[in-house]
Order: structure tokens, then sequence, then C-alpha cells
């Protein structure tokens, strides 16, 4: 197994700044979390809140190392002939019903029983060979040759059975199929998993894995974000915006704004054209940050001093 | 290097961060690659490898902090520098130390370096030794003179007072004055190691202390606990439930019955050639045991009462559904409580307003006859926390005749001894045949061991 990238991060400022150069402000934790990851070959969980850019992480750093991103989504019910292989049963069929002459000439002269299954089994497992193979994300991962980001997504949605299988393909890069035998990754793949904590993960899988938690941004580092993803942005409104979204955060709320919705807002305020931000105009966009109606209701009365606040963030 | 990194993973496991084996040789793995250069990194890098949750991190990170600072002999500890005359002593010290050379010169190394105030080179001396007594190893606060003797003895405390003796003895003035700074120095020598292992105690020694007071409280009768560690308990039985009630989390199944899931079955039986050997529903049905909880908190049990609603609010607190109840004559319904005051609160209001009394058991089966029975099914286990002391009354087994046929499972716990059941008016030998389960239980070891019964019967 070879391990090599055809790219290499060489050190962790390299890393933040390839990353800024994708569009990725990334923290100096994560930054060095990737670093470890990649040299190590380790797989990274990433835990935290919903739209920090959990998925993004992988789909960044497959686009710097110029490798593909393969994708498993989890959910309940996955299993392995969704997440690694399944046969091309009518396929199999077909060509065995296509085939059914040959198979008679094959056997044409053979006598008796015993000879013509010697026959057959000098042939069968064309049956279950690769062309009949039906490759799923895990099984398509381990065969990328010039390595790939692995993205397994949500995979607290999945059930725990699904979690123990994964733990043969994450520490050993390799995946048993009966018929075929025993898979081993061309290039091990940088596996990232994603997870909301909706169900705590076993210590088995935790153990396996780098464990980074992002957290929201603080100002700073959101307004970097900010100016990287919506550089149309006026300084002014792009303050502005980022200390209101900060104040949000403070509140009590059902869903609490992540960066994405920050993202989203600067752009739907660059659309409508604000030049700074306005009572009213927040009002009418508050439902593309905020995400539940009692969420909304909660931020009436403070809507007026979140505003002047970060009014006077900006500087005027 | 490997050593500090040792000490450090001491000081992880110490924190209460589970660290195994394979983790350490990663995380050294780790450190190996991102090197010592930027403390930022390395910080970062311990983070990422050795914790598994949020929490963790910053437990990490505390640890960290705490670890990788190097001020022990700091200036307040400077003898030279303490006194408000300090740098006017050193000043006139050059001068005394010139003049006196034929006077018995300081001959161990502990007395010049400490003569020089050569802080850096202490603090190495007094790491040195600390290494090579294992301070690493304390785990009590009794231990800290101990270790801080050990310490000083390594560092060469013996030739220093060999030393102050010496000097004490000759009439030449100077070195007596010497001898008297020595004496000085020597005090806040020991100060400065008092210091630095009363700073590894807290780092090494947090878990033990407290796992010892968890270890006693566990074992430790119910009634006998006092009320300053009511807190500790709490928490403890939340973990304890907590851990249990993951560890049983509600299983899905597939039903075996309604309607076929077509798609499915024919999907999975491509390989039979369509021939539907296996065959796939569309229900799905959620295991959801049901747990219903009656707690005596009689004048009887009082003793044990507080522990047992203790008991039975963490229990509520992980467990979705459950039922509970108190009663001394009455069944009294208390979830509501629970769900609206924190523990404390909710344990002295029940007890207030419901608590003392004798207990009556045959009127509190009959109330359970009366308003829960017909809840009470195949699924649902019935715990009753109770010494089933019914103050010579009519114990009404036919009730329980008819709980333990309807039920899945009756527990009972008695937090008297079996010998004394049925002693007095303990009617428990006529309770037990209808119960699946009755036992002692008077510990929170019990109460652990009972839980985990419990609720693998209800999962399984």
């Amino acid at each position: 197994m070879k391990e090599l990238y055809k790219d290499k991060f060489t050190s962790v400022d390299d890393i933040q700044q390839r990353f800024e150069s994708a569009k990725y402000i990334c923290s100096e934790q994560i930054a060095t979390c990737v670093y470890i990851a990649h040299n190590l070959q380790k797989p990274v969980m990433v835990e935290g809140p919903a739209g920090v850019g959990k998925t993004e992480l992988a789909k960044t750093t497959a686009q710097i190392l110029d490798v593909p991103l393969v994708r498993l989504q989890c959910y309940e019910g996955l299993d392995e002939s969704k997440a690694l292989y399944e046969w091309k049963y009518a396929k199999q069929l077909l060509y065995t019903q296509l085939l059914k002459d040959k198979l008679s000439e094959l056997l044409e002269g053979s006598t008796g029983l015993e000879q013509s299954m010697e026959r057959i089994h000098s042939h069968d497992d064309l049956f279950f060979s690769e062309t009949f193979l039906e490759p799923r994300p895990l099984y398509k991962a381990l065969h990328e040759e010039l390595g790939c980001v692995l993205l397994i997504d949500e995979v607290d949605k999945s059930d725990p059975e699904f979690e123990a299988f994964l733990l043969e393909v994450l520490s050993e890069f390799q995946v048993t199929i009966p018929e075929l035998g025993t898979i081993k990754a061309k290039i091990k793949p940088l596996v990232f998993l994603t997870s909301n904590n909706s169900r705590e993960l076993s210590d088995a899988l935790k153990r396996r894995c780098l464990h980074l938690y992002v957290p929201y941004p603080d100002e700073k580092l959101e307004s970097r974000i900010l100016s990287s993803r919506v550089p149309e942005l006026s300084d002014t409104l792009r303050k502005e915006v980022v200390s209101f979204v900060q104040q949000v955060r403070e509140l009590d709320l059902k869903k609490v704004p992540s960066i994405s919705e920050t993202i989203d807002w600067a752009k739907t305020l660059l659309l409508l054209h604000s030049e700074q931000l306005e009572p009213g105009m927040v009002k009418q966009t508050l439902n593309v940050l905020l995400k539940f109606e009692t969420d909304i209701d909660a931020m009436g009365d403070h809507m007026r001093t979140f505003i002047n606040k970060a009014h006077k963030r900006s500087g005027r | 290097m490997q050593q500090t990194l040792e000490d450090f993973y001491k000081v992880i496991r110490a924190a209460g961060i589970n660290v195994s084996p394979s983790d350490t040789i990663e995380t050294s793995r780790t450190v190996a690659l991102v090197g010592y250069t930027d403390r930022n990194i390395l910080k970062n890098a311990f983070q990422v490898s050795l914790a598994k949750s949020e929490t963790e991190q910053e437990l990490v990170a505390e640890c960290f902090e705490q670890f990788f600072s190097f001020d022990t002999f700091s200036a307040a500890n400077d003898p030279h520098s303490n006194t408000t005359a300090g740098s006017d002593e050193a000043d006139d010290q050059q001068p005394i130390k010139s003049e006196q050379n034929e006077a018995p010169e300081a001959q161990s190394e502990l007395a010049k370096m400490l003569m020089e105030g050569d802080t850096a080179s202490l603090a190495t001396e007094m790491k040195k030794a600390a290494r090579e007594v294992g301070l690493t190893d304390i785990w009590f606060f009794t231990q800290k003179s101990l270790y801080a003797q050990k310490i000083m003895q390594k560092m060469g405390l013996r030739d220093l007072q060999n030393d102050i003796a010496a000097m004490g003895k000759g009439d030449c003035p100077s070195s007596i004055a010497q001898a008297g700074e020595l004496r000085n120095a020597k005090e806040y020598l020991a100060e400065s190691v008092k210091d630095f292992v009363e700073q590894q105690l807290s780092m090494y020694g947090r878990n033990a202390t407290r796992n010892l007071r968890e270890d006693h409280l566990k074992s430790s009768k119910l009634s006998n606990i006092e009320q300053r560690d009511f807190h500790v308990m709490h928490d403890l039985v939340r973990k304890m439930a907590k851990r249990l009630s993951t560890q049983y989390s509600k299983k899905k199944k597939q039903d075996k019955r309604g309607q076929l899931d077509f798609r499915k079955t024919l999907r999975r039986n491509v390989a039979y050639d369509g021939v539907m050997f296996e065959t796939y529903w569309k229900t799905k049905y959620i295991d959801k045991p049901r747990l219903l909880v009656m707690c005596d908190i009689s004048g009887s049990v009082q003793a044990y009462a507080r522990f047992l609603l203790l008991f039975l609010h963490s229990l509520n607190d992980v467990m979705q559904r459950i039922d509970s109840y108190v009663f001394t004559g009455n069944l009294i319904p208390v979830k509501d409580i629970f769900e609206k005051y924190p523990v404390e609160q909710a344990i002295d209001k029940i007890m207030a307003d419901h608590g003392m009394g004798g207990s009556d058991y045959g009127t509190t089966l009959l109330d359970l006859d009366d308003q829960c029975m017909d809840d009470i099914d195949n699924k649902t286990t019935v715990l009753i926390l109770g010494d089933a002391r019914n103050n010579f009354l009519a114990p009404r087994t036919e009730v329980m005749q008819t709980l333990h046929l309807r039920a899945k499972r009756v527990i009972w716990l008695n937090p008297e001894p079996t010998t004394f059941w049925n002693a007095g008016d303990s009617v428990m030998y006529k309770y037990r045949p209808y119960c699946h389960m009755a036992k002692t239980c008077n510990t929170l070891d019990h109460l652990e061991r009972m839980l985990d019964d419990l609720l693998k019967a209800a999962t399984s």
C-alpha cells in the first residue's frame, strides 16, 4: 500500500494559507488537526453544531489535495450493500440466460456429473468477479488510484451495526468481501467523519479517530470568513452583520444561526442593496437567519438594541 | 522527553480522561510530527489526539497549561528579593563573601545555589529530585509533607544542614551571619518545595481523592450518609443512571407482521432468482420499556427515603417512560414535582407534603389497583422500594398477585437485611412470592447492580 499523495502538506501554516486561498478560513486547531491526520493517516471525527463548515472542511481538503471526494451520507438503516458493494444480480441472471448455449457447449463431451461440475467450477468465478460488482462509496474510496478524501457524513445517524463495520475500514483501510477476499486501499484515503451528536458514538470508533470540535467562530474569525466568502460586501456592513449575528447567538434560541446562515444573510442583504443594517430590512430578512417562528418572535424586543450595538461596532 | 510525555499522560488520566496505551502511542507519534517549537500547535495536537469530546478538549487544554508552566521558583520565592530590604542584602553580601576567605566556606552544591540565588538551577534540581522520588505517584494530601521531605533530602538537605552547623560554630561574625542567612534560605527552599508538591498534587491526585470518597460512599449504607455528601451522591447516582440508560437505549425492531415491503423484499431476493426467501415488512416498532416505581417515604424508612427519592429523581431524568409514585398510606404521583423542581427542592417538598406517618401497604396496593392497574401490561416493570412494615394492617396480597400476573416483572427492594424480614410488623414474606425478585438494597452498589439487572430485563 502506498501512502503518497501527489500533494503534501508541509506545515500547519502551509495548510492555513492554502485553505485560505481556497476560501476556507480555518482556525489553527483545524489546521493542526488536518496536518496530523494527513501525515499520520488517521481519520478525523469532526463534531460541532450544524452549519459551521464540517462538510465543507472535507470538500476543501479534497479540492486542495486535488483528489476526488467520495461522500457517504449515513442514515438509519444504511447497510453494507449500500455502503460497500452489491452484486449486480440482474446482470448475473441476464448473462446466465444469454450464455446458456455457451454453457451447454462447455459441458459437451463431459461424461458424468462429476466431470461436468469440474468444468463449471473452472469458470464459476467469472460470475463473482468485479464485472458484476456494483461499487458503493466505501469500495470506491479504497479503489481510487490517487487517493481520495472520504467523507462519512452524519455517522451518528447510522445504526450501531454499521458503526462496528466501519471499524475495520477505518483502522486497516481494508474490507473483506466473502467472494473476492480482502481488498486493501491502494492509497489510504483521508477520512472525515462528521457527527451532530444525536447519539453517543462507541468508544471503539472514537478511539480510532482524531477528535476535532468546530465551535461557532468568534467575531474576528467570522468577519474573515465572511470577507472571503462574500467579498462584495462593504466593510461597514460586514462588521455590522457579524456583530449582529454574534449578539443573536447569545440569545436562548431553538436553532442558533451558524456561519452558513450568516453567509446566506450577507448575500441576501447584498442582493437587496442594503448599505447598513436597518430595522425594517432586518425584520424582513430575519427568516434567512432564524429558522423557527418562535425564534423570530423571541428576537422581536432585542432587535433594535442589537442593531444599535452593531452600528457602534462598525464605528458609525 | 519521553518521561515528560508520560508524566503528562498521568496528569491527563488524573483529570479523568481515559487514555489507553494505544492513545499514548498515537499521541507520541503526533507530538514527534508537530514538534515542540510552537506551543499552540502542540497544545492543539494534544487536544485533537487525546480528547474524545468537547468537554475533554477543555480538560486537556487546562491540564496542558498547568503542566507546561515553569515558574516554581518565581521571584516571590527568591530569598534575596522577597524581603523588602532584599536588594540591599544582596549587595552587602558580596563584600562579606570576599572578606571571609579564611572562615569555613559553604561546601554543598545546594548551599552555593541558595547563596547565589540561582533560581533556575534550583528549579531544575528540584524537578530532578522530584522525578527521582517519584512525585508523580502522589495521590493524597496526607502524602504532601512526606514527599516534600524526600525531595529536600535528595537535593542535599543534610549537607546544607552540616554547612549551617559548621559555619555557626566559629567565632567569625560574618560566617555566623552567613549561617543565619542560609537558614533563612533553607526555609524559603522548604516553602518552595512544599508549594511545588502541592501544585503537583492538584494535578496528579485530582481524581484519586474524589474516587476514594465516591467508593466509600458507594459501599456505605444509605442511612449513614450525611447531608453534606448529598451533592456528591446526587452526581454519583446521576452518572450511574445515565451510564446504564445509554447502555440500554431503546432499540428498534423490525416487525414480522403488517404490510409487506415489496421493493425491499424483491431487491433482497433477486439473488434467489426472485423466490422470496427473506421477507421484509414495512412496520417497525420501537421497544419502549415502561417502569413504574413506588417509593415508601414513611417514618420507618425515613433514613433511606431521601436517597430512594434521589435515586428516583435521577431515574426520572434519564428514562423517558417512567411513572413515579410515593406512598405512606396512599399512592401519590410525583412525576410533576420531579419535573418542576430541582432535585433538592423536589425531595424536600415531597417529604414535607407527604412524608412521615405509618405506612399502609394494603391501601396503597388498593390505590394501585384502582389507578394504575389498567396501564400495567406485559412491558411494564414494577419497582417497589420499601420495608414492607405494614403496622399490622391488612396486607392485601391479592393485589400483589394480580400485579404479578400482569406486569413483566415485579421487583421489591428492601432496605432491611433479609434476617429482619418478617420480624415485627414486616410482611415481606407475604409479598415475596409475588415478586420476581426481592432483594436487600441499602448501599449505592446494591442500587447499581439492581438497576443494571432492571434495564437489561427491560430492554431484552
